[in-house]
């Protein structure tokens, strides 16, 4: 059994819903919806992987991150994450985690970093020299040495994040739950915080990590789950996402003269405006690499040639609108 | 370990409550100002010739200073436990308490200590003294009968500001949460017999809200009256109460959309 399990788990919510005659009629009688956040989500995490979570707004991760970290009840269901279960013992458990809500500070706005980083010391207890040494490493490894005893409110997204990172490593967590560590980030803050991920991965963190930047999960994760409406539609290894919409391959191709046709042996083209520039995706299941090239060879006069993966945008689109 | 943690976060809110120098030292003064002036009205009712019965002016000055000074420790401790809860709720933040290893409530209470209220307690610590220079008091039973009905004061307002903070989790972005919380208070502030033998017992031993000022002025200046230390027990409650809705109510928080 993997250190995070869950099984069959569910949040549901109660809200209301303005009345389609006007909000006159909706303040003396609300309609009840009830919103199936996380629907009977399950799946196992081993220790030291680093699991990326995707799918679209609104589709449950941050529900679902949430309840791992034990800020939310679950509605139904079971979450055991180190033994744990999350909600029901938090004060021991949370002492294990770390945490980071892209969207939601656990710095306090007015003063620097430096002194919430300073209560996180004595909320968890960590002994002077192991806290001195600790904070050094991390202020080092992301290059902050300057940004900590500024005030927080002045700092850059990116100096901000790093901090919260910072923020959440500082009692060493065995597990951590970043929920869009790198969202509106240059790409400079983001290479940074994704080889810090690394780096801490490769000490035995375990790391969960939602996020909408496919490039954290080509870089950091070796396996993703993908939710959407609350239910989990995806769950095994990057490659083999890849690997979801079929073995294919993307071939654009730059050609001498505009191009007349729709297909080149029977597959369809897509082309620019001017005809010059085709794009071809190749199901290598039908046809080979080989033989396409062979075809193609005989119906148009090609300068140039690039045979590439199918985009993750483009798989991820396809599995969120399926 | 706990006080360490105490501690420090009370040292961290100070150091956020200050970081604005300017607004500290505002709303310090400006509470103290005020608070300095609320006995005006009183004085006004008496130099009209009007008079609450059986209380002269500085009777009814020293009560209402003993209120002042219950509601601004009650709120350097708890008020901003309120505005805190509210404001997580609303904003869906309140994971960020969550994900501490220590009580929500005992971090957002040190956390968000208030200490601008300080104009508040010595304001009214300034009137009190006044007031019974020209009172005098009932004699060293009275005072320290006051100090117990007052600690039981501080409890009710502690108790009502919890209860209000609790009540944020459902009902989600009411601001006028404080003014219930000052309205069920403020019924301490005036001698209980100008009420009506119903709400007299009520105030004194259901929702004790006569103890954050009028008992504690009562025995104090009038002598002690044992029936009152039976309203110690609701103060009990009614922060025992608090602290036990806050706590349930937490695990009604749902957050917001991310």
């Amino acid at each position: 059994m993997g250190i995070i399990s869950v099984k069959d788990l569910r949040k549901t919510y109660k809200t209301y819903k303005r009345s389609e005659k006007g909000f006159f009629k909706s303040f003396f009688r609300r309609e009840k919806v009830l919103v199936h956040a996380v629907d009977g989500i399950s799946f196992e995490v081993e220790k030291g992987t680093i699991v990326g979570m995707l799918g679209p707004n609104g589709a449950g991760k941050s529900t679902t991150i949430k309840m791992l970290c034990g800020a939310l009840f679950p509605t139904g269901g079971e979450v055991k994450v180190l033994g744990y279960s999350p909600a029901k013992e938090r004060a021991k458990y949370v002492k294990k985690i770390g945490a980071v809500f892209g969207q939601r500070s656990q710095l306090i706005f007015d003063i620097p970093p430096v002194d919430s980083f300073a209560m996180n010391k004595a909320i968890y207890g960590i002994p002077d020299d192991e806290y001195e040494k600790r904070l050094a490493e991390m202020v080092e490894l992301f290059g902050i040495a300057d940004v900590i005893n500024k005030p927080t409110r002045v700092l850059s997204l990116g100096e901000r994040m790093k901090c919260e990172i910072v923020m959440a490593m500082l009692h060493k967590p065995e597990v951590v739950f970043l929920d869009e560590p790198t969202i509106g980030l240059d790409v400079i803050a983001k290479a940074t915080i994704r080889e810090t991920i690394k780096k801490m991965n490769e000490e035995g963190v375990t790391f969960i990590l939602t996020t909408h930047d496919l490039g954290d999960v080509e870089e950091l994760a070796e396996r993703v789950i993908v939710i959407n409406h609350g239910k989990k539609i995806f769950d095994d290894k990057l490659h083999e996402l890849k690997l979801l919409l079929g073995n294919k391959k993307i071939v654009d191709i730059s050609l001498a003269a505009p191009f007349e046709g729709d297909a080149i042996d029977g597959i369809p083209v897509t082309k620019n405006d001017d005809g010059t520039k085709i794009s071809v995706e190749l199901d290598l299941d039908k046809t080979e690499v080989k033989e396409f090239l062979s075809g193609l060879g005989k119906a148009v006069d090609f300068t140039d040639i690039e045979i590439k993966e199918l985009p993750m945008e483009e798989i991820i689109t396809r599995l969120y609108t399926e | 370990m706990k006080l360490k943690v105490y501690l420090t976060c009370i040292k961290i809110s100070i150091a956020q409550a200050t970081a604005y120098r300017a607004d500290f030292i505002m709303s310090t003064f400006i509470t103290l100002l005020s608070n300095i002036f609320f006995p005006l009205v009183t004085i006004v009712i008496y130099a009209n010739g009007l008079e609450f019965p059986g209380w002269t002016m500085w009777e009814v000055l020293a009560l209402q200073s003993i209120f002042s000074l219950s509601r601004g420790i009650a709120s350097m401790c708890l008020s901003s436990v309120m505005w805190a809860t509210m404001d997580h709720v609303r904003g869906g933040s309140f994971e960020t308490v969550l994900l501490k290893p220590i009580s929500p409530l005992f971090y957002i209470m040190t956390t968000n200590f208030s200490v601008s209220q300080i104009g508040l307690v010595v304001g009214s610590a300034v009137v009190l003294t006044v007031s019974l220079i020209n009172t005098g008091v009932s004699g060293v039973l009275g005072v320290l009968s006051a100090i117990v009905l007052f600690i039981g004061g501080i409890l009710v307002a502690a108790g009502l500001f919890l209860i209000m903070a609790a009540i944020s989790f459902i009902w989600v972005g009411n601001s006028r949460l404080d003014e219930i919380s000052s309205s069920v208070s403020n019924f301490g502030n005036y001698p209980l017999q100008i009420f009506g033998q119903g709400l007299r017992i009520v105030m004194a031993f259901v929702i004790p809200a006569g103890m954050i000022g009028s008992l504690p002025a009562e025995v104090l200046l009038k002598g002690v009256e044992p029936l009152y230390f039976l309203g110690l027990i609701p103060c009990v409650l009614v922060l025992m109460f608090g602290v036990w809705i806050y706590n349930r109510m937490i695990k009604r928080y749902e957050g917001v959309g991310g």
